[in-house]
């Protein structure tokens, strides 16, 4: 790294702050998605907004890349350190400025994590809804890169629908603030949100965000449906789509998954497919919701049913859910996730395919996903200490994802191209929709710095290893959704 | 007629400067001194999948044909597309324009999934997707919403759509003056009460605040009750009243009559200013006082005082030399879209 660069750090951050030695830097070399690890040049942990703007402006003066990182808690590779280039870590910009309880909306800085948001508004009755299954340690800024969803976004959307107003540092420098108070967002002229979040850190870096709360809802209602046959449990999904319900959740687990989640205690039945919907909402209207939801699924030849009539049986019925993935883990070894989506009425059609390729492959798949929104969550189980074995399950993933665009679906539903899918992008964008995206980001970042290497076919690639699961995934402190 | 994909890259290609009209219906959008690119012969349902809940559709149809085909399988658009008997589907989402209705699940921008489009440079291209969810590459189809027609072309869109519900009930609170509409408006919009629409209505003596509950009509009179209950022992109105006729109470703009019509997108709190210097105009507040719909006779005045509290408008109806009205719209990052999709500035 150059040492005028290194020197110019200086002026900004005081030693403590700016990282770089070996043993600091190993805990940024790799994100959630472990099997890529690379050593940054240096990391540097503002403390304020001014800090990153500054660095900003002095990584582009360089042309020195950077990485914004929150938590580091991305599957796609999207935190992923560039190698001699700068990480810009932003837990320590994690205050909650402003909760407005009256026009429902809070204002906070971008290295918050997700779920304190919540806990802060809580008090208020209010609650920010997006959840991944992270959320109790990802950050808001790491969402709004990705426009994270979580098994409760069916209804009111994914975080791209609840943020309000941003402040931004674009790559080259320039400040700029688009939104505001307003619940209607950007409201007139162009929707500068709309193209921020889920931009994966390749424009810039959002300073803070104004963020729309929602009133916790009255009542939940849970029912979780047993299967003898994965596509019985598909077609229940249509069945409930089609009836008119909105539920607030729906989500499957086929038999590995559900095997898996037995080690963690969940007490399922012994299924095929499991399926959870959950209703939310004013009660009058969840109860009589509910009894649709319960005949609609007796006539969708489940099994068993079972429902939850009090907030312990619900968190019962979410609790295998929620660990699904990490349950996984101690199945297998090593294990990969896909995040592709398919039309909602060609789950079943997607799930046949997938049986098919793990056959093809000699690898074991279990599947757990949001089945209300078609977004299909593989696990792609595997044995790193095998010789090519990572290799092997990354070209099924690439198959399952090629597949999810040939279905006419889309290659990530909320994890983000990053780096693991970027080949996979012209899959599914023409030469002229990627040539698009590219000009925009040239003009945006002239110098293209800001997460150099992400998103777009061909770049550099890091060398694949086999590192296993996150360390907090591995004490089981967070799940996989 | 343009009437194809085709036919709009040759127009654009073989101009210097035009500029977009879909339907017309929104006059003040178009007093632009370019020739016109009309795309009200591009229409037509290109597909609709009930089971999906996805709908594509060309930008040049007529609202009313969407909501009808929607209606037709118990669907709608939830953002509540405005001016729905004369506007089209691809003139509203430029122009990101909700009706009172939007208040539940979000705007334009919370419901398009993907687009195709035909930019500056004549160009025509897809951005985003078809499906429900989609988090690959950047998303344009979003920007493009309130981009009145500057940055791209919109040819055909998709939208997520959602099953309607059945029955409504709407209730008028009346209060003494604006200030406790506006208390009521906040504690019901953070309530539980899931409400389809919230607005204030200012009066000439006092404002109301309309709500409208739907859902299954088994359940709604036990809903409406608890509603009215919370409402009276919380807020304290001077009178309660169920609406009979509630389906034309809902129409926002309906009555805001006057040479210029604007929209202007504010935080409540800014509420009681704005109202205090727009006192002689007609004007409704929805989306729980974060939407103004404002009725006067003269547009310059509207913009000053929309420029002197940091606010923006939108002129719908009247004569300005622009339709933005208030504070000034210039961005860097728009900018730079700008210069990427029309590097010449053929847009207008
Ligand atoms: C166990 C587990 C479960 C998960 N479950 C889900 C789930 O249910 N749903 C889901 O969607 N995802 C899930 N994820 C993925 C991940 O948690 C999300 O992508 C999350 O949003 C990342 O947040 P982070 O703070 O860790 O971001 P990081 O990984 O640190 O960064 C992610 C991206 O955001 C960029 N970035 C960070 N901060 C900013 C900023 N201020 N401005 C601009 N760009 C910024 C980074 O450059 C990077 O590209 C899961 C991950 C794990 C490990």
């Amino acid at each position: 790294m150059n040492r005028q660069f290194i020197e110019d750090l200086r002026e900004i951050y005081p030693g403590d702050r700016l990282l770089t030695r070996d043993v600091e830097l190993l805990p940024y070399e790799s994100d959630a998605l472990t099997a890529f690890q690379t050593k940054p040049g240096a990391v540097v942990l503002p403390e304020n907004a001014d800090e990153i703007i500054a660095t900003v402006r002095l990584c582009h003066e360089h042309s020195v890349p950077f990485v914004a990182r929150g938590s580091g808690t991305s599957l796609s590779g999207g935190s992923l350190p560039i190698a001699d280039g700068l990480t810009i870590a932003l837990n320590r910009l994690n205050r909650i400025k402003h909760i407005d309880p009256q026009q429902r909306i809070a204002i906070v800085e971008p290295g918050v994590v997700n779920l304190h948001i919540s806990q802060a508004a809580q008090p208020y009755g209010l609650y920010y809804a997006p959840d991944p299954s992270s959320q109790s340690i990802c950050t808001i800024g790491g969402n709004i890169a990705f426009n994270s969803g979580g098994a409760h976004c069916l209804k009111y959307g994914m975080t791209s629908n609840h943020v309000l107003g941003m402040k931004v540092v674009l790559a080259d420098g320039s400040l700029t603030e688009f939104g505001g108070e307003s619940l209607d967002g950007c409201g007139i002229g162009p929707d500068l949100i709309g193209l921020f979040v889920g931009s994966e850190g390749l424009f810039g870096i959002a300073l803070e965000l104004t963020l729309r709360l929602l009133p916790l809802p009255e009542l939940y209602r849970t029912v979780l449906a047993a299967f003898d046959d994965l596509g019985r449990a598909g077609d229940a999904v249509s069945l409930v789509v089609a009836s008119g319900l909105l539920p607030g959740a729906i989500e499957i687990m086929d038999r590995l998954a559900i095997r898996a989640a037995e080690t963690v205690g969940a007490n399922y039945p012994d299924a095929e497919a499991l399926l959870i919907v959950e209703l939310e909402g004013e009660a009058p209207q969840v109860e009589a919701e509910f009894a649709q939801l319960r005949e609609l699924i007796q006539r969708s030849g489940a099994f068993e049913i079972r429902t939850a009539q009090s907030e312990d049986e619900r968190a019962r019925i979410w609790k295998g859910r929620k660990s699904a993935f990490s349950a996984v883990g101690r199945l297998s070894p090593d294990y990969i996730v896909q995040d592709g989506v398919v039309p909602r009425s060609r789950l079943g059609e997607a799930l046949l395919q997938i049986d098919a390729l793990k056959r093809r492959y000699g690898l074991e798949v279990a599947n757990v996903f949001h089945a209300g929104d078609g977004n299909l969550h593989p696990l792609i189980l595997f044995d790193g200490r095998e010789e090519g074995a990572l290799h092997k399950a990354e070209a099924l993933a690439g198959e399952i994802l090629a597949m999810c665009v040939k279905l006419g679906g889309s290659i990530t539903g909320e994890h983000g191209v990053g780096v693991e899918k970027r080949d996979y992008m012209p899959a599914m964008f023409s030469e002229a929709e990627l040539d698009v995206m590219l000009a925009l980001r040239k003009a945006i970042d002239p110098r293209e710095i800001a997460n150099r290497g992400k998103m777009f076919p061909g770049g550099e690639a890091p060398a694949l290893t086999m590192q296993g699961m996150h360390p907090l995934e591995r004490q089981g402190v967070i799940s996989r959704e | 007629m343009i009437s194809s994909e085709k036919q709009i890259r040759a127009f654009v290609g073989g101009h210097t400067r035009l500029h977009v009209r879909g339907l017309g219906s929104k006059p003040a959008l178009h007093q632009v001194d370019a020739p016109i690119l009309d795309l009200s012969a591009l229409r037509g349902i290109v597909e609709y999948q009930p089971g999906e809940f996805t709908l594509t559709v060309r930008a040049g149809t007529p609202l009313r044909e969407v909501i009808d085909a929607l209606g037709e399988r118990g669907q709608y658009l939830p953002f509540d597309p405005l001016l729905p008997d004369s506007a089209s589907i691809g003139g509203t989402v430029a122009s990101n324009l909700s009706g009172s209705r939007r208040h539940r699940f979000g705007g334009a921008r919370d419901f398009v999934l993907g687009a195709t489009v035909v930019d500056g440079t004549a160009q025509s291209y897809t951005v985003g997707g078809k499906v429900v969810k989609n988090a690959a590459g950047f998303d344009l189809t979003k920007f493009l919403v309130g981009s009145l027609g500057r940055y791209a072309i919109l040819t055909e869109l998709t939208f997520k759509v959602f099953p309607d519900v059945k029955r409504f009930r709407s209730l008028r609170f009346t209060y003494r003056v604006l200030a406790d509409a506006l208390a009521a408006s906040y504690a019901i919009n953070r309530s539980r009460f899931e409400l389809d629409a919230l607005d204030i209505l200012p009066g000439v003596a006092g404002a109301a605040v309309l709500a409208r509950l739907g859902g299954f009509s088994e359940t709604l009179p036990a809903r409406v009750e608890r509603f009215s209950e919370f409402v009276a022992t919380t807020t304290a109105p001077q009178h309660v009243e169920v609406i009979e006729d509630e389906l034309s109470i809902w129409d926002c703009v309906a009555g805001l009559d006057g040479a210029c019509l604007a929209k202007v997108t504010l935080a409540p709190r800014q509420l009681p200013a704005l109202d205090a210097a727009i006192h002689g105009a007609k004007r409704r507040y929805i989306l729980a006082g974060n939407i103004a719909f404002v009725a006067c006779e003269d547009a310059g005045w509207l913009g000053d005082v929309l420029a002197r509290q940091g606010l923006r408008g939108l002129l719908l109806r009247g004569d300005a030399r622009s339709p933005l009205l208030g504070a000034p719209l210039e961005n860097v990052l728009a900018a730079r879209v700008k210069a990427t999709l029309d590097p010449l500035g053929k847009l207008v």
